[in-house]
């Protein structure tokens, strides 16, 4: 873990009055697993959407590879960042394979496609049964990992996931952050951003607590899963 | 007027031909509101942009039916890029509220009808009938099928055909789709958007435009004209806002509908019935037979 692949510097963000991310920065090595947790409302999924260029950042800067990363939605994605929504979001009136396609709406290499098609089968073998039916017909489970296939085939140097535990099965979750670490190493970097943060501390290497927007704590995360303020602020009793 | 088999099916044919007329203009429509969910009234200015384009070729420039429809098609797909690019575009920046699109078009609407009435008058003009086949074929026992029927229903068949290979066939057909799902979500895979919209408004105005200047010939050609978009918009809705197997649907059902009012009623209850369909659909099932399930329909 040498290189810096994406870096924030004092990111900004404001919706009408309100400021939602106050200027927080946050690196990402590479081949890393980097974890953002905080609670409802603490700018999360903010500082994704400002990463995927979906909101406006008043201040600050990001760079990926120490180059300036583009402002447009649609280059971010061709410059290696691939974000799994929040509440999934799969394209629920297409197909899992049409889902898995328009995931590799950016790329032209076919074979190296088709090669990413049984890389991601491999990861989740449900999706392969399941290739013909409609992407709504899904169970959230089943969803959630069509989501991560479909971020996955567009090659991601950064696969980024906002929230991937919402609304599962403790099973469930177990099973999809068992994967996104066999994902990790395969050589995709992860940045997490999660309010389970046990779940997130156990599969990062290092974390970062936004509160109202702004830092409160980063570390490496086994230290923060012993940090006694986390633990009663985040991890609840017994977690 | 008694009930006869051949009025009867006279008028299948009939309505059929119109049907197909309004199902290139729903189409459209539908299209432009799968994917940002607001009815562009200035759908009809589209098409009149096209039959007047083809008009004015034809007429004054004397170029060839083929080359005049062609520049139609453009001068009308055009229009709607440009149109969305002026007006939708920076109200979609601002706010996410659509009902504010719906307004816009209603004034693009009204603006190009009067540049027509300013620019080249509000009087009536017919395409040129030379240009376009004016045959009548007897089918049988005293039914019979213009060739410009029949050339609007097997252009109709053509284009929709087309349509329907590029949504389900091809890169931006399917990213079209997944936009007409969720185009936030389209946007996260690497789908520039904006380029989409304005990819979406070309083939609409396009179909329009084939729309046009079928209407011009069967009709005649106004600025006015586009107000008919009416009877396409209420075809869209009885198929269900948003579906594209709905809009020609819908669009079929109402021109066998207009006609056979027209050959056992009534011609003048034409509207009258089309209209009570659509109040009848929408008590119904007011998503229409294929619809989105989305409480706002206008």
């Amino acid at each position: 873990m040498s290189k810096i692949l994406l870096e924030a510097r004092g990111l900004c963000v404001n919706y009408g009055a309100i400021q939602a991310l106050a200027g927080f920065s946050l690196k990402l090595f590479e081949n890393e697993i980097v974890s953002v947790i905080g609670a409802n409302g603490a700018g999360k999924s903010t500082f994704m959407n400002a990463l995927m260029g979906m909101v406006k950042i008043s201040k600050g800067e990001i760079f990926l590879d120490s180059y300036p990363l583009s402002r447009h939605n649609y280059k971010i994605v061709r410059s290696g960042l691939s974000l799994v929504p929040e509440g999934r979001r799969v394209f629920s009136s297409l197909t899992v394979e049409e889902n898995l396609k328009i995931g590799a709406f950016t790329r032209k290499d076919k074979t190296e496609i088709k090669n990413d098609y049984e890389w991601v089968f491999s990861l989740f073998p449900i999706l392969q049964e399941r290739l013909k039916q409609y992407a709504g017909t899904l169970s959230g489970g089943e969803q959630q990992m069509l989501a991560i296939a479909r971020a996955l085939m567009a090659r991601p140097k950064i696969l980024l996931l906002d929230e991937p535990s919402l609304g599962l099965a403790p099973i469930v979750i177990q099973g999809i952050f068992k994967e996104l670490k066999r994902i990790n190493e395969q050589g995709v970097s992860i940045l997490l951003v999660e309010q389970n943060a046990k779940q997130a501390l156990l599969l990062s290497h290092r974390a970062y607590v936004l509160q109202t927007g702004r830092l409160l704590k980063e570390g490496a995360s086994k230290d923060l899963l012993e940090d006694s303020d986390i633990k009663s602020a985040y991890l609840g009793h017994g977690a | 007027m008694s009930f006869t088999f051949s009025t009867f099916v006279q008028q299948i044919i009939n309505g059929l031909s119109l049907g197909s007329v309004y199902a290139l203009i729903a189409v459209g429509y539908s299209l432009v509101y799968s994917i940002l969910l607001f009815s562009n009234f200035a759908h009809g200015g589209f098409l009149v942009v096209g039959g007047y384009a083809c008009y004015y070729l034809l007429t004054q420039w004397g170029y060839s039916v083929p080359f005049s429809m062609l520049g139609a098609l453009l001068a009308s797909g055009l229009t709607a890029v440009v149109t969305e690019r002026l007006a939708y575009k920076p109200i979609r920046e601002r706010t996410p509220i659509t009902l504010y699109l719906l307004i816009a078009s209603m004034g693009v609407n009204i603006i190009i009808e009067n540049l027509f009435v300013v620019t080249v008058g509000g009087r009536i003009r017919a395409l040129p009938r030379s240009t376009f086949p004016t045959g009548v074929f007897n089918l049988w026992e005293g039914i019979t099928i213009s060739s410009s029927d029949v050339l609007s229903l097997v252009t109709a068949v053509i284009f929709l055909s087309l349509l329907q290979l590029f949504l389900s066939r091809t890169r931006w057909g399917l990213a079209i789709r997944a936009a007409a799902c969720d185009i936030k979500t389209a946007g996260l895979m690497g789908v520039n958007v904006t380029f989409l919209i304005s990819l979406v408004f070309f083939v609409a105005g396009v179909l329009a435009a084939v729309g046009g200047v079928f209407l011009s010939v069967r009709y005649s050609l106004y600025p006015q004209l586009g107000n008919i978009t009416t009877k396409a918009f209420v075809a869209a809705v009885i198929g269900g806002l948003g579906s594209l197997p709905g809009a020609v649907a819908g669009s079929l059902i109402l021109g066998l509908a207009e006609m056979l009012t027209a050959g056992f009623i009534s011609s003048q209850m034409r509207d009258l019935v089309v209209y009570s369909l659509l109040v009848i659909m929408l008590l119904i099932s007011p998503a229409g037979f294929f619809g989105k399930k989305i409480s706002e329909k206008i």
